[in-house]
């Protein structure tokens, strides 16, 4: 049965995060030197001497004195109340920090998943039908330049001419007079005025390749003797294609979703930093950089647990969509 | 001690002439004066102290209002704030960075040796929340926290003198002494540098609820937080510290600062950090006029460096140049100037030279040792690099051939330990080599040691932060060449340079040399007393800064520093510290333990052209935490 199967997907998880949980934290722990080293080199270059017996202090309060297990079961044994742990770097609870980021980047992420869809979907089968077309190749073309065009010089090139041509307030999603106010429909529509750039920059290669992978699916289905078939039964052109092969063309859409939000927080990082975006990436780009190994180790398995969830949502929406799918 | 420091600004100085008959009439901003009228806040003689202090702008009486606009690093950019804030310490630099004033304290006096200080404060004076500021705010610090073991298992070094923690005596609630166990003559001006505020930055009133000898309650306190563990860290995640983030992070802080945070402060989550004028400051102008004349300080936030000089010449930014001063920007912002409506700042680089040579003298290879100990092996060297070249190449031909040692507008300046050996002659660099043993030639032409290895110098830089290193390092391989000494050069991460040298494990490390303009304050690079970054000797450090027990023990010439630098640290009269300090420079003159490549060019920032009272020129320093020693808070908008 299906809730039996969504069930064992949920149970499965927790081992496995648990597993994720030890590899994290090694993984962060792995580059040499920890936290410390980080700092007194960002102080070194700003000339500032750190003396040692204020390093052993901070060694001492940040815990960085104990054995790697003891400072793994101690993260561990916080994180099943709940309690993520200080950031080293922002000297403040990793919880303040992450779920306001985790909230605007999943905001983002729908956003530019819909974005890519909307789009993807009806290029994707037109190119197909009308396949070597003048609309196919233009669709084509403009696809393979969004493919090929790196995201953050896209967002450059637009933020350039939108500064520099129309004086446009570009970077970042909320204007100046919202950045600090409270949740309000002003703002939600703020948002919404700024949320188109980043949408489009960051789609614009996803919905490439799903164009791409729509029109050969699509093509593979188009020639299959129950297309043929469907037609000689005086189904509408329009409703046999939907009906039918697009409904198997889906099948990548579907399974991709479980990659989309962990790509949209981790590979739009570099995106987000030239955007200016308060989202996920850049804190844990920095986190990591800084060896600040609880707030890197927070973003590592909420991205995690994002991955797994979308994983067991495309497994979901795969069995309802492709009766071939078993479960079990 | 600096004497090329300039305000240049005629045109700005025309423009307020004409503007000043309409300044506001003295007082308060009138936000705050409707405040007072409605009655939800005492009149001005009672906020501000009973002598408030008298501070001058640099062109005129300003006017009330308007904000000034700045730009935060989105990762950790919390000195940002605190340098357009100001460290308000009990001193405080003068604009000119030639020297320390009273800043927080009205005055004070020193004893005979210079081990106490008696320090007189502003009577009347009060937080940003209406309490009063007085001595026992510093005794809070001093006692309960300096001199707890709790919190400062280790006191800060600044506040150590002797192996003994920094005592405090209350005379009355206006005056205290600050003693040490040993003369500290350098306590004043190390107190106006940006890390030695903490013996007026916490309120008593407020911080002590998170003190255990206050409050009872604490470990309840404690146990309801979220992450703390302990009340030291309920107390610094609450009351802030110096060198971190959450310092600006609660808004019920009360602080002594010109602008106080509002809404929620910066954190990771900030995509803006707003503040507002504190309406207790204690600062007043020549007329009485209640300062900052600037309502807010509005600074976004982004995350990319790039994105920040896109702010700059879009107009966005009203004085600035932390991320970026490169001076590589100058040209972009000299094209949109005129269309963003600013000025280029000149900010004169407090570093002595661009990129430095730390040749480890305590190499674990002895004959690598003693290959670099070899003082005409190191004149050599520094004569097979063509520094007219990389300058021209790498650095725009920004600079002059350089070693290292205060810039020639120091009264410190040494022209030998800057300038000696900097001009190009490989045929005399070949004939030192030759003649210090390390005539025999592989096939390829690189010498060899006396064991008939080849001699080949492996260097790491940090590629990420100072791409410049790197090239200048391609440049110098070609020119060694000529010479006979291979070199080889990677990019490394900066944290992993940092472990390898603190390991010892370098042939010579490449980083800029601070000390131009602060030489007294960042002696690293003629002195062994920084333990992760005088590179050219991390073990005669640990040697010194451990009283002889770890390390290992430095040339004659350095212990003979050493010695001067422990004198200068306690000689309270500025004239004989100077000329002690001069004896150690040419100590390292004569001794030339590392080399330099070019006089670091000036850096840029930009400042709206309409912004009053605010430099066109000032100095840059960490030390000096530029622009917060010319007084923001005197700084205003013409028309608003």
């Amino acid at each position: 049965m299906i809730w039996r199967y969504i069930l064992k997907r949920i149970l499965w998880m927790v081992p496995f995060l648990f597993g994720v949980s030890i590899v994290a934290f090694l993984l962060i722990q792995a580059p040499p030197g920890d936290y410390l080293t980080t700092y007194i080199a960002k102080l070194g270059e700003s000339n500032e001497v750190m003396d040692q017996a204020s390093v052993q202090n901070l060694r001492e309060r940040f815990g960085l004195d104990q054995p790697l297990y003891v400072q793994y079961f101690k993260w561990v044994s916080r994180l099943m109340v709940g309690d993520f742990g200080m950031s080293f770097e922002w000297r403040q609870p990793v919880s303040d920090l992450v779920w306001g980021r985790m909230g605007l980047t999943l905001c983002l992420s729908m956003a530019t998943l819909l974005f890519t869809w909307a789009v993807a979907f009806p290029i994707g089968v037109y190119s197909a039908v009308h396949k070597y077309s003048f609309g196919d190749y233009l669709a084509t073309t403009i696809g393979f330049i969004g493919l090929a065009t790196p995201n953050f010089l896209l967002a450059l090139i637009l933020m350039y001419i939108g500064v520099v041509h129309f004086g446009a307030d570009v970077g970042g999603l909320f204007s100046n007079e919202y950045k600090n106010a409270p949740w309000s429909m002003a703002k939600v529509w703020d948002l919404a005025k700024h949320l188109w750039l980043p949408v489009v920059v960051l789609g614009t290669s996803a919905t490439a390749s799903l164009i791409r992978i729509m029109r050969a699916n699509l093509l593979d289905e188009l020639n299959k003797p129950y297309v043929d078939t469907a037609r000689a039964k005086g189904l509408s052109e329009f409703w046999l294609i939907m009906k039918y092969p697009v409904r198997v063309a889906l099948n990548p859409f579907v399974s991709t979703i479980g990659w989309v939000l962990p790509n949209l927080v981790s590979g739009a990082v570099v995106t987000a930093i030239v955007l200016s975006l308060p989202t996920a990436g850049p804190l844990m780009l920095q986190a990591l950089l800084a060896q600040d190994m609880y707030l890197a180790g927070a973003f590592v398995l909420m991205l995690s647990s994002l991955t797994v969830i979308g994983m067991l949502l495309s497994d979901i929406l795969l069995v309802l969509l492709d009766p071939r799918v078993k479960y079990d | 001690m600096t004497r090329n420091w300039r305000f240049s600004s005629v045109a700005a100085l025309a423009v307020g002439v004409f503007l000043h008959p309409f300044t506001a009439m003295a007082g308060e901003a009138p936000a705050l004066a409707e405040a007072v009228a409605a009655g939800n806040l005492p009149p001005l003689e009672e906020r501000l102290p009973a002598q408030p202090e008298v501070v001058t702008g640099l062109e005129n009486i300003g006017a009330y209002g308007g904000k000034l606009r700045r730009m935060l690093g989105g990762s950790n950019d919390h000195n940002s704030i605190l340098r357009i804030i100001s460290p308000q310490g009990l001193t405080r630099w003068k604009p000119d960075f030639s020297g320390v004033v009273p800043n927080v304290a009205e005055s004070w006096t020193t004893n005979e040796d210079g081990s106490e200080f008696t320090f007189k404060l502003r009577e009347g004076m009060k937080w940003s929340d209406g309490e009063p500021f007085t001595a026992d705010d510093i005794l809070f610090f001093v006692n309960d926290l300096l001199n707890n073991q709790e919190f400062y298992p280790n006191a800060p070094a600044r506040f150590v003198v002797a192996g003994e923690p920094m005592q405090a005596e209350k005379v009355d609630d206006y005056t205290v002494i600050l003693k040490f166990a040993a003369p500290y003559g350098t306590f004043l001006t190390e107190l106006a540098t940006p890390l030695a505020q903490e013996p007026v930055l916490w309120a008593k009133h407020y911080c002590q609820q998170f003190h255990p000898a206050y409050n009872d309650n604490v470990q309840a306190m404690v146990d309801e937080t979220e992450a703390v563990e302990d009340w030291p860290a309920l107390y610094r995640l609450k009351c802030g510290e110096v060198e971190a983030p959450n310092r600006w992070s609660n808004p019920e802080r009360p602080t002594l600062d010109p602008w106080v945070v509002t809404g929620e402060g910066y954190s990771a989550g900030s995509t803006q950090v707003v503040m507002e004028r504190n309406p207790y400051f204690w600062q007043v102008d020549e007329e009485g006029n209640q300062l900052p004349y600037i309502d807010q300080l509005e600074m976004g936030v982004a995350q990319d460096n790039e994105a920040l000089v896109l702010e700059a010449i879009a107009g966005n930014i009203d004085f600035q140049r932390r991320k970026i001063s490169n001076p590589a920007n100058k040209p972009v912002f000299a094209e949109n100037a005129e269309k963003g409506g600013f000025e280029i700042l000149d900010m004169i680089n407090s570093n002595s030279n661009s990129m430095a040579i730390h040749f480890n003298h305590t190499h674990k290879n002895p004959q690598m040792r003693e290959f670099i100990r070899n003082h005409d092996v190191r004149v050599a060297l520094s004569l097979g690099i063509d520094r007219d070249e990389i300058i021209d190449i790498v650095y725009q031909g920004q600079g002059e051939p350089y070693q290292i040692g205060p810039r020639p507008t120091h009264v410190l300046y040494n022209e030998q330990l800057g300038k000696q050996f900097t001009d190009y002659d490989p045929d005399k660099a070949n004939e030192l080599l030759d003649a210090a043993g390390y005539a025999e030639k592989d096939d390829e032409g690189f010498r060899l040691f006396p064991d008939g290895s080849r001699i080949v110098f492996n260097a790491q830089y940090t590629g990420v932060e100072q791409p410049d290193w790197g090239d200048s390092l391609e440049i110098i391989k070609e020119q060694w060449e000529e010479i006979g000494i291979e070199l080889n050069s990677t990019s490394v991460e900066r944290s992993i340079y940092y472990s390898r040298g603190e390991a010892n494990e370098h042939d010579f490390m490449v980083w800029g040399a601070p000390g131009g303009l602060d030489p007294t304050l960042s002696p690293r690079d003629v002195l062994a007393v920084h333990p992760q970054a005088s590179w050219f000797a991390i073990p005669w450090t640990r040697w010194y800064l451990s009283g002889g027990s770890e390390g290992e023990e430095p040339t004659e010439s350095m212990k003979k520093r050493l010695a001067l630098y422990d004198a200068f640290k306690q000689e309270a009269d500025q004239e004989k510290a100077l000329d002690i300090f001069r004896q150690i420079h040419q100590e390292a003159a004569d001794e030339m333990e590392i080399i330099g490549i070019a006089l670091a060019p000036n850096l840029v920032g930009v400042v709206n052209k309409k912004l009053m009272n605010a430099p066109r020129s000032l100095p840059s320093s960490w030390m000096y935490p530029d622009p917060g020693p010319t007084l923001p808070q005197t700084w205003y908008w013409p028309e608003s």
